[in-house]
C-alpha cells in the first residue's frame, strides 16, 4: 500500500499558513491569528478514509531565526550535493536547542516523515528579499515544494511574488483561504499531489471523497431543511380559556407561545446545517430574531424577501408556471413597509402579531366545567412555507459556501429579487404541492424523499440565482 | 417468533428521533463502524442488529411486539373480545328463539351469517385501503393538553387501519365462536324446529337449489348436513298457517346444516381474516419500515466510508492572552533608531516623522541585511548612551531574530539604556498600530523580561510650523 503522503505547510510568521490549514481541513478550531512564540509545536490534521489516512496537513511554527539557520547550513556545506544532508545535520545537532526549536519543529515533519514542502507567503503584503533565506533553506532540504500564495489583506501584490517564488519553486498557485471556492480546495490538492507521481493516486482518492461528501452534505441538508419545514409547518399549541380570562389575552399567550416555538426550530435547522458543513463557532450576525426587527421570521422584511406574490400562490399548484416570470416577485408590500418600519417597534409588532394571526388555524373545543380549550395551528397560509423554505435555503447557501478559515460573523446578506423563478416549472408545481401536503398535514414520510429531491433541486435554483446575483445577471433574463 | 416488525418499527422511529440531536459526523462514523464490523465478520448490517448495537443490549432472538404503545390496542382487544363472545351467544339465542308457535326461520339465519361475511369483507377491505373513517374525530377537537397528543406515535397513527381491523375481526370471531357453542347447546338441550319461510314466491326447488349451493363446501365428507328436497319440501312454513307437517321430526333436521353454515361463513372466513389482517399490520409496518426516511440515511451511512477531515483537531486553546500591560510608552528621545527588517524605508526624513532630532543616528538591521550588518549596528549602537529605537512593522510579528538583536544590543552596550520598540501600523503615510497589532508587541515584551524594554507609541505627526521652524 502506498504511504499517506505528508505535507509540511510552513513560512513566516503570520502569513495564512493556518488559514490554509483551517479550509482544507475544514476546521474552524485552528487559531488562526496566532502569534510566533506562543504555538510552539507543529498540528497534524490527517484526512482519513473508514480510518486509513490519504494525506496529512502538518501546520507548523513560522520561520523565527531563518537568517541564522541559513548561515549555519552555509557553514557546514562544502558542495551542493550535500545541501539535503548538511540540514538534516543542523536538525539532528539543534533539535535539543530552544533557540531553532520553532525551525526544527517546522523541519521535523520534512525530515522525518519525508513531507512534500506547502509554502505559504501572503500575496497582499510586497514582496521582500527577506524570505529568500526561508526559500532557500526550503530549496536545500531536496522535498518537493510548492508556493502558495494567499492573499490576506485587501491589497494585492501577487504578480511580484508569483516571480520571485517561481525562481525557488516548481508549482506556483495563488488560493485565498477565506474565499476560495470549494472547486479550488479541490484544485489545490490535487496540485499537491503532482508534487511526486506516487502522491496522485492517494489525493485523487481524497478529492473523489470530498466530493461526494460536499454533494451528501447538501442531501443532509435537504432532508433537515424538509423536516424543518413539516415541523413548523404543521406546529400546533393547544391552551385552554378559563371562565374569568380574557378570550383575546389568552389567545394572544397561546399565539406567542407558537410563534416562540417556530422560532426555535428555526434556529435548530441552523444549528444542524451548521453542524453538516463542520461550522460549530459561527457567531451569527442575523438579528437574532427580534419580534419587530427587520430579520424577523415573521417580520415585513422576510415576507418581502421570501414570499411569494399571490399569483403565483394561486397558479403555481395548477401548472402555471409558466407566468413566473411575470408572476414570481417578492412581494412588493414588504420593501415599502420597510420604510414603515420608520414607524416604530410598536406599528411593527402591531403588523406582525396581525400577520401571524393569518398564519395559523384557530380551532376551539367544547367548553368543559367553564374551560374551553383552544389550539392555534397547523400553519395556514402557503406564504409562511416561502418565507420558511426562503429563509433556510439562504442560511443553508451562506454555510455551504464558507471556507472554515472564514472568521467574521456570517451575515445573511438579502437581495430584492426572487429566487423562485430559477426553479423549473414542474419543481415549482411540486414545490408547492409539498407546502400545500405540509400545510394540511397530509404527510405519513412515504413522499420523504421525493420531498428531499425537491428541496435539492430549489438549492441548485438557489445557488444558480445567488451565483447570477453575484455576476449581476437578472433572474429575469434567465427565465 | 421472529422480532416483532411492529416493535421494530417503533423502536427505529425511536432511535431515528433520539438521533437527531447527534451530529451527522457522529452518526455516520458510528453507522460506518457498525457495518464495518457486520462485514469483517461476515454478517450483512440489520436494522434489528444495528438497534442491539446502539442500544447496547443484548441481541435478542425473539422479541414479540411488546412495545407499551401497544397496549391501548391490546388492552382494547382484550375488553372487546369477552364483549363480542357475550353478544354472539345473545344474538344466537335471539336467533334460535323459539315460542312453540312458529318454526326457526332458516332464511334468517343465512341473511346474518351473509351480513356477517359482509361485515367481515368490508374491514379487511378498509384495512386494505386505509381508510379511517373515525380519524378526524381523533384529530380534529382540541384536547387542551398537548402532551396527550404527543402521546399517538406517527408511526403508529398510520397503522390504526389495520390494528382496528385486528381488533375488529378478533372482536368478531369471539362472537360467532360463542354463537356457535350457543347453537351446540341449544340444539343438545332444546328440541329446535327449524323451517324456513319468505315472502318471495320460492318454490321448494329453488330454495334446495340455494341452500345446497351453500353446504356446497361440505357436500362431500359430510352429506347429513345438507338438506334434501324432501327437508326442504317438508319445512316450509307460512305465518298464517297453523299446519305443522306429519312428522315433526324433521323440523330438527336443518340443524347439521345451520352449525355448519354458521361455521363456513362466519367462523372459517372469519379466522382467516384475522390471520390476513395481521399479517397485514406486519407487512405495514415493515413497509413503513422500508420507507422510513431514517432507513435509507443509515444504509447510506453502513455504505458510505467515513470522512475525517481532521475537523474535531483544534488547537485555539492556545490562541494568545491578552497582555497584561496595556498602556504604550511615548516615544523617548533618542540617539540612534534602527529600521528592523526594512521598516521606514519607504519614508522620506524619517527623523522628522519621528520628532527625533536631525542628528539621530539612522541604522538598518534585520530582513535582507546580513547577520554581520546586524552586528554592525549592535555594535554602533553600543556605542551610544541613550535611548535606542526599533522602528518595526507592526503588522510583521515579531520573530526570534529581533528578540536575538535585542538580547545582543543589551548585552553589548548600556545595561540600563531604554530600547524602545516602534511598531508602526502603516508607512505611507507612517501610521500607528492597532490595538491588536500592539498587543502581540506587548506580549513580545513581556516574554523578554527586560524592564527596559518598552512598546513606544507613534507620536503625533508634527504640523508644518514645526516642520519648518
Amino acid at each position: 500500500m502506498v504511504e499517506a503522503p505528508s505535507f509540511a505547510v510552513v513560512g513566516h510568521p503570520n502569513r495564512g499558513k493556518s488559514s490554509v490549514v483551517a479550509t482544507l481541513s475544514q476546521n474552524d478550531g485552528i487559531a488562526i491569528a496566532m502569534e510566533p512564540g506562543t504555538t510552539r509545536e507543529s498540528h497534524a490534521y490527517p484526512l482519513t478514509v473508514d480510518g486509513n489516512t490519504l494525506y496529512t496537513l502538518i501546520d507548523t511554527p513560522g520561520f523565527q531565526r531563518p537568517r541564522k539557520l541559513l548561515a549555519w547550513l552555509e557553514a557546514h556545506s562544502a558542495s551542493a550535493s550535500d545541501r539535503p544532508e548538511t540540514v538534516q545535520a543542523f536538525y539532528n545537532q539543534h533539535r535539543d536547542d530552544p533557540q531553532f526549536h520553532d525551525e526544527c519543529e517546522l523541519l521535523k515533519p520534512i525530515l522525518e516523515q519525508n513531507a512534500g514542502i506547502i509554502y505559504v507567503v501572503d500575496g497582499s503584503v510586497p514582496y521582500s528579499a527577506a524570505n529568500e533565506a526561508e526559500m532557500t533553506i526550503l530549496q536545500w532540504t531536496g522535498r518537493p515544494s510548492l508556493a502558495l500564495i494567499n492573499a490576506i489583506g485587501s491589497d494585492d501584490y501577487s504578480d511580484r511574488w508569483e516571480n520571485a517564488l517561481g525562481q525557488y519553486f516548481r508549482i506556483v498557485r495563488r488560493f485565498n483561504a477565506v474565499t476560495a471556492p470549494f472547486e479550488q480546495h479541490l484544485g489545490l490538492l490535487r496540485g499537491f499531489g503532482q508534487l511526486e507521481a506516487r502522491w496522485e493516486q492517494p489525493l485523487t482518492a481524497a478529492t473523489d471523497h470530498l466530493e461526494h461528501q460536499r454533494q451528501q452534505r447538501q442531501t443532509d441538508s435537504a432532508d433537515l431543511i424538509t423536516r424543518a419545514l413539516s415541523d413548523m409547518l404543521q406546529l400546533q399549541v393547544t391552551g385552554s380559556i378559563g371562565p374569568t380570562e380574557s378570550r383575546s389575552a389568552a389567545k394572544q399567550t397561546l399565539q406567542q407561545r407558537w410563534i416562540d416555538s417556530q422560532r426555535k426550530r428555526e434556529r435548530q435547522l441552523r444549528q444542524g446545517v451548521e453542524s453538516i458543513y463542520q461550522h460549530h463557532r459561527i457567531q451569527r450576525q442575523e438579528a437574532e430574531l427580534h419580534w419587530a426587527g427587520d430579520d424577523d421570521l415573521f417580520g415585513d422584511h422576510s415576507r418581502a424577501l421570501w414570499g411569494v406574490s399571490r399569483t403565483h400562490l394561486a397558479t403555481a399548484g395548477f401548472g402555471a408556471g409558466a407566468i413566473s416570470g411575470v408572476g414570481v416577485d417578492a412581494l412588493t408590500l414588504g420593501h415599502s413597509l420597510g420604510a414603515g418600519a420608520l414607524l416604530g417597534g410598536i406599528v411593527g409588532a402591531a403588523g406582525s402579531y396581525y400577520y401571524a394571526n393569518r398564519l395559523g388555524k384557530w380551532s376551539m373545543g367544547p367548553l368543559r366545567q367553564g374551560h374551553r380549550s383552544v389550539r392555534f395551528g397547523p400553519a395556514a397560509d402557503l406564504q409562511f412555507g416561502y418565507i420558511v423554505l426562503g429563509r433556510a435555503l439562504n442560511h443553508w447557501y451562506q454555510i455551504s459556501h464558507r471556507n472554515h478559515a472564514g472568521r467574521d460573523p456570517v451575515n445573511l446578506a438579502t437581495t430584492g429579487e426572487h429566487w423562485i423563478s430559477q426553479l423549473g416549472k414542474d419543481d415549482q408545481r411540486q414545490l408547492q404541492s409539498l407546502i400545500q401536503r405540509l400545510c394540511k398535514g397530509t404527510t405519513d414520510g412515504r413522499r420523504h424523499d421525493q420531498w428531499i429531491q425537491t428541496i435539492n433541486h430549489t438549492m441548485h435554483a438557489f445557488s444558480q440565482w445567488q451565483q447570477n446575483e453575484a455576476t449581476g445577471t437578472s433572474p429575469a433574463q434567465s427565465v | 417468533m421472529p422480532h416483532g416488525p411492529l416493535t421494530l418499527l417503533l423502536e427505529f422511529d425511536d432511535q431515528v428521533r433520539r438521533d437527531q440531536t447527534q451530529t451527522a459526523l457522529f452518526l455516520h462514523r458510528r453507522d460506518r463502524r457498525y457495518a464495518l464490523d457486520c462485514l469483517a465478520n461476515q454478517q450483512r448490517p440489520g436494522i434489528a442488529g444495528w438497534l442491539d448495537h446502539v442500544q447496547t443490549r443484548v441481541p435478542a432472538t425473539s422479541r414479540p411486539d411488546h412495545d407499551s404503545r401497544l397496549k391501548p390496542w391490546r388492552r382494547l382487544t382484550l375488553l372487546l373480545t369477552p364483549v363480542g363472545a357475550l353478544l354472539g351467544m345473545l344474538t344466537m339465542l335471539g336467533l334460535l328463539f323459539y315460542d312453540g308457535n312458529q318454526q326457526i326461520n332458516v332464511t334468517v339465519i343465512i341473511g346474518f351469517v351473509a351480513l356477517q361475511l359482509l361485515l367481515a369483507v368490508l374491514t379487511t377491505g378498509q384495512a386494505l385501503v386505509g381508510w379511517r373513517p373515525w380519524g378526524k374525530l381523533l384529530s380534529s377537537v382540541p384536547r387542551g393538553d398537548d402532551s396527550k397528543r404527543s402521546q399517538i406515535h406517527p408511526m403508529l397513527a398510520q397503522l390504526q387501519p389495520q390494528l382496528a381491523a385486528c381488533t375488529a375481526h378478533q372482536m368478531a370471531l369471539a362472537f360467532a365462536v360463542a354463537g356457535w357453542l350457543t347453537l351446540i347447546a341449544m340444539v343438545v338441550a332444546q328440541d329446535l324446529a327449524f323451517g324456513w319461510s319468505t315472502t318471495l314466491r320460492t318454490s321448494a326447488d329453488a330454495y334446495t337449489g340455494i341452500v345446497q349451493g351453500l353446504a356446497a363446501p361440505w357436500a362431500n365428507w359430510l352429506p347429513s348436513a345438507v338438506p334434501s328436497l324432501t327437508l326442504v319440501e317438508l319445512t316450509q312454513f307460512f305465518r298464517l298457517s297453523d299446519a305443522v307437517g306429519d312428522n315433526p321430526a324433521r323440523y330438527g333436521d336443518w340443524w347439521p346444516f345451520v352449525a355448519m353454515l354458521w361455521l363456513t361463513y362466519a367462523i372459517v372466513p372469519r379466522l382467516l381474516l384475522l390471520v390476513f389482517a395481521r399479517l397485514h399490520l406486519r407487512f405495514q409496518a415493515r413497509r413503513l419500515l422500508r420507507s422510513h426516511p431514517g432507513r435509507q440515511s443509515l444504509l447510506h451511512r453502513f455504505a458510505t466510508p467515513t470522512l475525517d477531515t481532521g475537523s474535531d483537531l483544534t488547537d485555539s486553546g492556545s490562541a494568545p492572552a491578552a497582555p497584561q500591560q496595556q498602556e504604550l510608552h511615548a516615544l523617548p528621545a533618542g540617539d540612534a533608531l534602527v529600521c528592523w527588517a526594512g521598516a521606514g524605508s519607504e519614508v522620506t526624513d524619517i527623523r522628522t516623522r519621528l520628532q527625533q532630532n536631525a542628528k539621530v543616528l539612522v541604522l538598518q538591521a534585520g530582513g535582507t541585511a546580513s547577520l554581520n550588518e546586524d552586528q554592525q549596528t549592535i555594535t554602533q549602537l553600543a556605542e551610544h548612551d541613550r535611548p535606542a529605537i526599533i522602528l518595526c512593522r507592526a503588522w510583521e510579528p515579531p520573530t526570534g531574530e529581533l528578540a536575538d538583536f535585542i538580547r545582543d544590543t543589551r548585552q553589548q552596550g548600556p545595561a540600563n539604556r531604554v530600547i524602545a520598540l516602534l511598531p508602526v501600523g502603516g508607512e505611507t503615510p507612517l501610521s500607528p498600530a492597532s490595538d491588536i497589532q500592539s498587543a502581540q508587541w506587548l506580549r513580545f515584551v513581556e516574554r523578554q523580561q527586560d524592564a527596559n524594554l518598552w512598546v513606544c507609541a507613534l507620536p503625533a505627526a508634527p504640523s508644518a510650523e514645526a516642520r519648518h521652524g
